[in-house]
């Protein structure tokens, strides 16, 4: 444990790993999430308008954004023995296969309550280009032990 | 009980079946089925998102650890949402596109519960000509303990 509720300051990083996002990872995230909208599995249909906006193609499942971003903050939460306790995250820009995206994260604050201990992270995912493609707001416990 | 075989991945298939924008009533509750959650489901889930931490594959770290056991990440409730309802729910409607969510967890799921949902639709409005349904979800064990519950925001299609 490197990092402890006392020492984590406004402005603290987290970084989580690169995804690559190809046709055979979006199908893959069809078969585990039971999401199988055609969004995400048919070119034909996605050639189509949906109301004033076009995606041209198939595009990644929103919530695989948030899978990742999870997948960060239980990764940073454990080793700390801190506890993922809240996930908000809006989708600001459609992924397409052959886009790599990376989730991180940027402490904002933390506060103390009756009987436990909070940090806020504002998260975000980015592409290839640094174009940012989801938003959000996590919450950790420290719980006092 | 509904596991992945029998799932149909045709969400064309029931969509004459499904409520649309104009039915969808805020506050009506949505059928739900309950599902057992297994160690394959688990790794499948874990794989499409890199998820990799021994907590979800290694039997002797997670005993060892404060959880005491394999979990599941807690980001599952993605798979639950779709294990839990039946084929003619509306969150399957193609072109269902997923604006945003939030989600709040209490303890983790682990394999082989039985995960019960209660669900509704909460609100419904028009923004910028999109139709947006808010829906509100809570996930229960097999012992009637809270694991999550979120809400997210889609835009229906017209």
């Amino acid at each position: 444990m490197t990092t402890t509720f006392e020492s984590l300051k406004s402005g603290d990083s987290i970084e989580g790993p690169k995804f690559a996002v190809s046709r055979e990872s979006i199908r893959l995230f069809c078969d585990a999430s039971l999401d199988y909208n055609p969004l995400h599995l048919d070119d034909d249909y996605m050639k189509g308008n949906f109301g004033k906006t076009n995606f041209g193609g198939i595009i990644m499942h929103g919530m695989s954004n948030f899978g990742l971003i999870s997948r960060m903050m239980t990764d940073w939460a454990y080793p700390r023995g801190a506890v993922h306790r809240r996930l908000e995250t809006r989708w600001v820009k459609p992924v397409r296969p052959g886009d790599t995206i990376q989730p991180s994260g940027i402490v904002k604050s933390k506060q103390a309550t009756a009987n436990s201990r909070w940090v806020l992270i504002d998260v975000l995912v980015r592409n290839q280009v640094g174009e940012q493609v989801a938003a959000g707001e996590a919450m950790v416990e420290f719980p006092v032990r | 009980m509904a596991q992945p075989d029998a799932f149909e991945t045709d969400f064309w298939k029931h969509a004459n079946l499904r409520k649309v924008w104009d039915d969808i009533v805020p506050g009506e509750p949505r059928k739900t089925i309950p599902y057992t959650l297994t160690k394959d489901a688990i790794e499948l889930y874990c794989a499409s998102v890199g998820e990799d931490h021994p907590l979800y594959f290694d039997e002797d770290y997670a005993r060892a650890s404060l959880y005491g056991g394999l979990i599941a990440p807690p980001s599952i409730h993605i798979l639950l949402m779709f294990a839990c309802t039946p084929a003619d729910d509306w969150m399957r409607s193609p072109g269902t596109v997923n604006a945003g969510q939030s989600w709040s967890y209490h303890i983790p799921v682990r394999p082989n519960d039985v995960i019960t949902l209660e669900a509704r639709a909460l609100d419904k409005f028009i923004k910028r000509e999109r139709l947006f349904v808010v829906h509100d979800n809570v996930f229960f064990n097999q012992h009637g303990a809270v694991i999550c519950s979120g809400r997210g925001w889609t835009i229906r299609p017209a």
